[in-house]
């Protein structure tokens, strides 16, 4: 739609990410390095994921099962990585701890931790945000839009990038509550994550069910 | 309130990482800004040049794979022989300390590149954007842009930020030219070149091997146009004095860059021998432990710590000596002759070829850590970005992917380099990543994401 449409798509989808970036991690360098290794795990389980998946591809657009299939899995692989992630934490608090040691600083804080709990967090929602809205909106710095199906009002850009900011509020608050809960093993929180994103996945079927009814 | 540990680590690889991504974003947005929107438009379908990476064969959109394959293996073949003869030549000439013609060749080659390069490509931008703009004008600012930049590269007291700019705007330039090759082509010369690049720094016979061993014998910087990652401004560390004034000061910063090296070196190669600047020297050691952020290893700075607090008290520095030189004695020997040999050693890198189709670029590159910072070269900003933006003509994800690949494969250098402590090559591992990662998301994960993302089913 031009490009001043395409920037505002964009900026919709990154926009708070770009200034918690800016306010919080771009002063810590090491803040900058946990977000570029946390986007780069989230890639390369991405592409394990699609090298699962793609012999299966493509599904078929009638039945809806396949699509729940598809993002249970995802989902899982997601929280399996995670843990993941939260295993090479602890490793990375330990040797951190020890190198303060060293130098005589004070060890990790609580604000810290959670400083690189939000970074591994945004870094999995900047990822997402740019591999799935980011990567489609070239066409939108274009002369006309698209509009999405079912509701012939709403261009499918805006729904994309509305739907990818909602996507990097959940990657990066939920890494924060999983590290937290994992540190006090607290039960609640540590299934409030998993939860929160199956169910963020899976409502997007239903509108796939509802072919008649309009989502406007 | 202390300042955490979280606030000085990983300065230094941040400090090479960003120049490094905004080249690589700029020559993405040259390359989606003048490619031709109609893929039919006579400008696209215009006759390839003819390059040096081009000299055995044209490739054109109707060979058959094979054939293309072939004629992509043997321009990259005969790239990397050209290249590795000119740097064979660059290493005979500075070996028969012909250094003069070396300067002036290289101050002639970087106003070239900087003119002729950045020329047409500021005249395809005003081209495409329609900017009213008049020829003399355009040519007077042409002029003092390159005069201002073979300056900044070359002459002493520049400021920093400046050269930095001028480096990182050689790299896109000589980038956005390569990109004009066909695609095949790029990718086997990009292999080649990263094969060539572990050949030439770490075999015993490459040339690029004897080039810094001999610059580090003499003493003096390569002829090489580097990246250096010195901040322009420190942010809110300490910034380090001079050693004196880190003996008064007593508390150091475990991550600050800049070591100032100038005075230091100066007296260290004056009073080698010297007891009395023993302190000083073992104060620089421990320093320069300290700067390696990506050490959470073992680097123990737990002696050096005691060492500085302990010589805070000039009165006591030479019992401080004492006790440092008697405990660790091999260490501060062994680190003395690494740390000689680092301070020397400048890093490898690029002889900027002409900007003329004949012209070619040697490019041999590798990345050292000397006590003023990192050093990267020139040729690894040109490739990585050349990677880069092939990408960017296929797609925004491949382009995210390959930058994420680069980038780690940068940081993994930067460990290995803080590990071994020798020029080592930078493009291996991130080329090869870059191209693994190019190829996977093309194939496997652009009709996944691309399938669930239309039909707006997100994770």
């Amino acid at each position: 739609m031009t490009v001043a449409a395409g920037i505002g798509y964009a900026l919709l989808a990154l926009g708070p990410s770009i200034s918690l970036f800016v306010s919080v991690i771009s002063k810590k360098p090491f803040l900058i390095l946990t977000l570029l290794s946390s986007t780069l795990l989230w890639l390369i389980s991405l592409i394990i994921l699609s090298g699962i998946w793609r012999p299966f591809l493509p599904l078929s657009s009638t039945t809806w099962w396949p699509y729940g299939i598809l993002i249970f899995t995802a989902v899982a692989f997601q929280e399996g990585l995670r843990i993941l992630f939260w295993k090479i934490y602890k490793r990375l608090e330990d040797t951190l701890d020890a190198f303060a040691d060293r130098v005589s600083k004070p060890r990790l804080f609580l604000t810290d931790k959670m400083q690189i709990a939000l970074a591994g967090g945004l870094g999995h929602g900047v990822a997402h945000a740019v591999f799935f809205c980011l990567s489609l909106l070239t066409p939108a710095f274009g002369p006309a839009t698209a509009f999405v199906d079912r509701c012939s009002q709403m261009p499918f850009f805006l729904v994309s990038a509305v739907i990818a900011l909602a996507f990097v509020t959940i990657h990066t608050f939920s890494m924060l509550i999983a590290f937290n809960g994992y540190a006090e093993g607290n039960k609640v929180d540590q299934f409030f994550v998993p939860i929160v994103h199956l169910a963020s996945g899976m409502v997007n079927i239903i509108q796939r069910l509802n072919k008649n009814s309009s989502i406007c | 309130m202390e300042s955490s540990i979280l606030q000085s680590i990983g300065v230094e690889i941040v400090g090479v990482m960003s120049p490094v991504s905004i080249c690589m974003l700029l020559v993405v947005l040259l390359v989606y800004s003048l490619s031709p929107s109609n893929p039919f438009s006579s400008a696209a379908s215009a006759p390839p040049i003819r390059t040096a990476a081009n000299l055995v064969y044209l490739e054109s959109p109707s060979d058959s794979t094979t054939q293309k394959l072939e004629g992509a293996l043997l321009n990259a073949l005969v790239f990397v022989i050209l290249v590795a003869v000119v740097t064979f030549l660059l290493v005979v000439l500075y070996y028969y300390n012909f250094t003069n013609f070396l300067k002036n060749y290289m101050r002639f080659s970087a106003f070239f590149v900087l003119a002729t390069m950045g020329g047409s490509i500021f005249l395809s931008i005003i081209q495409h954007f329609s900017i009213p703009i008049d020829s003399i004008t355009c040519f007077l600012l042409l002029f003092n842009f390159s005069v201002v930049g073979v300056l900044s590269v070359f002459a002493g007291g520049i400021p920093i930020i400046l050269r930095q700019i001028y480096m990182v705007s050689l790299g896109i330039f000589v980038a956005a030219w390569f990109t004009k090759l066909p695609e095949w082509t790029t990718w086997t010369l990009l292999v080649a070149l990263a094969v060539y690049d572990l050949v030439a720094v770490l075999a015993p016979g490459g040339p690029l091997k004897l080039l810094v061993e001999l610059a580090s014998t003499r003493d003096e910087e390569l002829p090489a146009l580097v990246y250096e990652a010195r901040p322009a401004v420190s942010r809110g560390m300490e910034n380090r004095g001079s050693a004196l004034g880190l003996l008064v000061a007593g508390v150091s910063d475990s991550g600050s860059v800049e070591l100032q090296a100038i005075n230091m070196d100066r007296n260290r190669n004056e009073n080698r021998s010297n007891s009395e600047s023993n302190a000083a020297e073992t104060e620089r050691y421990m320093h320069e432990e300290g700067e390696s952020s990506v050490d959470l290893g073992e680097r123990s700075p737990l002696v050096g710590n005691a060492q500085r607090r302990l010589s805070s008290s000039s009165d006591s520095s030479d019992y401080s000596t004492v006790v440092v030189q008697s405990d660790r004695s091999r260490q501060i020997g062994s680190r003395e002759f690494e740390n000689a040999v680092d301070e020397e050693m400048s890093p490898l890198v690029e002889m900027m070829g002409l900007g003329d189709e004949r012209e070619l670029t040697s490019g041999g590159d590798g990345m050292e850590r000397s006590g003023r910072g990192i050093k990267l070269g020139l040729g690894d900003f040109v490739f990585y970005s050349v990677l880069v933006g092939r990408a960017a003509m296929y797609d925004l994800m491949t382009v995210y992917a390959c930058y994420l690949a680069i980038i780690s494969g940068l940081g993994c250098t930067l460990i290995l380099l803080s590990v071994c402590r020798r020029a080592l090559p930078a493009l291996p591992i991130s080329i090869t990543l870059g191209v693994i990662f190019y190829f996977l998301t093309r194939l496997l994960m652009e009709p996944f994401v691309v399938g669930t993302a239309t039909n707006l089913l997100m994770f």
